[in-house]
């Protein structure tokens, strides 16, 4: 019999339709992890423009576990800095969000611009005391050499990532042309407003997020809501869209004009056809020219960002992992400043589908935790992902794993796993 | 304008090319001396919290201890960043070796 905790972890299959528990539970890893996925190679998403449009505005965020902050500087321009003093290390910036002309470390005053230049350091060239100076800083102190550290910021749409890493390919690059599609097709050009936000901690592994939504299988399934009230269902028109590396994913649907009782929902017992919605504002939904078609676009920007479009509910859901068993999931929910303002209500009632307690999300929340529970109990066992088979393509259908097969090619590789 | 002389120091005491602090009228002044010239300003920085006698004089700028904010001593403005806002200077008169400010 194997063991129940492995050793050394080692990946025996073939392919990526078999993921091993350990790939959500080993702490070595997921350092790897941090490094490989967040720290080095990839965009991640720090935020939008539209959440800093005035000179000082800034927001605190995180790109993995380091802290980081957006800033609009006084020359308009956008920046992201880490949150890590340059002096002694400290986590200077605590507010979530604010309007200054400066950042300022408490402990010693450091102060720097909202670009990150180390503007003035307290007592650099000592002190006065009876007609002597005393202490300050070496002659040879350059304050250039001493900023914060300044991340590669891609603005696109009124979208904003950045990397630590300085040698990273451009952002549409990063992306490929079909993600960019998709991409543009959400972020047109038009400015964007902030609805408002929703943050949850989830106890499972980041990566489970990700795969959530690289997985149309379960929302016929899992989620109720959706297939009673109609907006989900296994025989939508739909397409599975990956770039080359098959690490980023589009799932995109189309949602049927036919009565929701034919035979595809017959057997899904929680489809309650009896069953009505009281407020009915959930269900106003009124097609958008912009969509160009699909009432469904939920694309995975990996490793960092899910881009939502479900019906007229778009929201940005950032992923912030602190650990191999738990992640901050924070929503932005938003609109296009050419909304109406019934628009804008119409986009704000769909958005209680979503978040926490979301009546679609916190399906998600809930089953991702009991995974977690699953793997954390038995990690030397595997996840069976082999719904149209073990490969990894692009589909015409929704009856498929196949973005998770692709999104777990990718990951040994880069992981070397 | 009023005029307000107030007798701030004696001339002497105000040290060529560097800073020093007097209090004058309920005022807390900084008297620089510099080119031959003596120059008077509020002592508070307009940045932190921090008083310019403290500072360092170069030329006619003065640098702030605390964050290198820095102001020309002869209209106060702001020179250098993080200091973006001016501050106040009063005119300066010499009689009889004694060092006059007009705090207005």
């Amino acid at each position: 019999m194997a063991a129940v905790f492995p050793i050394k972890p080692v990946w025996d299959q073939p392919g990526s339709s078999r993921i091993p528990f350990w790939a959500y539970t080993d702490a070595s890893l997921y350092k790897r992890e941090l490094e490989r996925l967040f720290y080095q190679g990839h965009w991640c998403y720090v935020g939008l423009e539209a959440e800093i449009p005035n000179p000082g505005d800034y927001k605190r965020t995180v790109i993995g576990e380091r802290s980081v902050i957006l800033t609009r500087a006084a020359d308009g321009s956008v920046n992201v800095v880490e949150n890590v003093c340059a002096h002694r290390g400290m986590q200077f910036c605590r507010e979530r969000h604010g309007n200054k002309k400066e950042f300022v470390c408490p402990y010693h005053q450091w102060s720097y611009t909202l670009k990150g230049d180390l503007q003035g350091v307290p007592f650099r060239r000592g002190v006065k005391q009876d007609g002597k100076v005393n202490g300050g800083m070496p002659k040879e102190f350059n304050t250039a050499d001493h900023g914060l550290n300044q991340l590669k910021v891609a603005v696109r749409g009124g979208v904003v990532f950045a990397s630590f890493d300085h040698g990273i390919e451009s952002l549409e690059d990063f992306l490929g042309p079909d993600m960019c599609g998709y991409f543009d097709r959400l972020f047109n050009g038009r400015k964007l407003t902030i609805l408002g936000y929703n943050r949850q901690r989830i106890p499972g592994n980041w990566k489970l997020m990700q795969e959530n939504i690289k997985d149309p299988y379960h929302p016929g399934l899992l989620h109720t809501w959706f297939v009673t009230y109609g907006l989900w269902r296994a025989d939508n028109k739909s397409e599975l869209k990956m770039d080359a590396h098959y690490r980023h994913a589009a799932m995109v649907s189309t949602r049927s004009q036919q009565a929701a009782t034919s035979e595809v929902t017959a057997g899904v017992t929680s489809f309650k056809a009896g069953m009505e919605v009281n407020d009915k504002r959930l269900l106003d939904i009124v097609p958008e020219a912009w969509w160009k078609g699909p009432t469904a676009v939920m694309m995975t920007v990996f490793p960092s960002v899910i881009f939502q479009q479900q019906v007229n509910s778009v929201s940005t859901r950032h992923i912030q992992p602190n650990g191999t068993g738990s992640f901050d999931f924070v929503w932005t929910h938003f609109g296009f400043e050419d909304d109406t303002p019934e628009m804008t209500e119409r986009r704000l009632i769909q958005a209680n589908l979503f978040g926490p307690a979301g009546f679609v999300s916190a399906d998600d929340g809930e089953v991702i935790e009991l995974s977690q529970c699953g793997f954390e109990q038995k990690p030397n066992h595997r996840t069976v992902a082999e719904l149209g088979g073990y490969g990894a393509e692009n589909t015409d259908h929704m009856v498929t794993e196949t973005l998770i097969r692709g999104m777990y090619n990718y990951w040994r590789k880069v992981m070397d796993v | 304008m009023s005029s307000n002389w107030i007798d701030a120091a004696a001339e002497a005491d105000v040290p060529e090319d560097d800073v020093t602090q007097v209090a004058a009228g309920g005022v807390e002044l900084a008297l620089y001396g510099a080119g031959g010239e003596v120059y008077a300003t509020a002592s508070l920085c307009t940045h932190g919290n921090a008083r310019l006698c403290d500072g360092f004089l170069d030329g006619h700028e003065i640098e702030c201890p605390l964050h290198q904010g820095k102001f020309d001593i002869r209209d106060g403005r702001a020179t250098c960043e993080p200091a973006t806002e001016a501050v106040r200077t009063y005119p300066v008169k010499i009689e009889n070796g004694r060092v006059y400010v007009d705090l207005g």
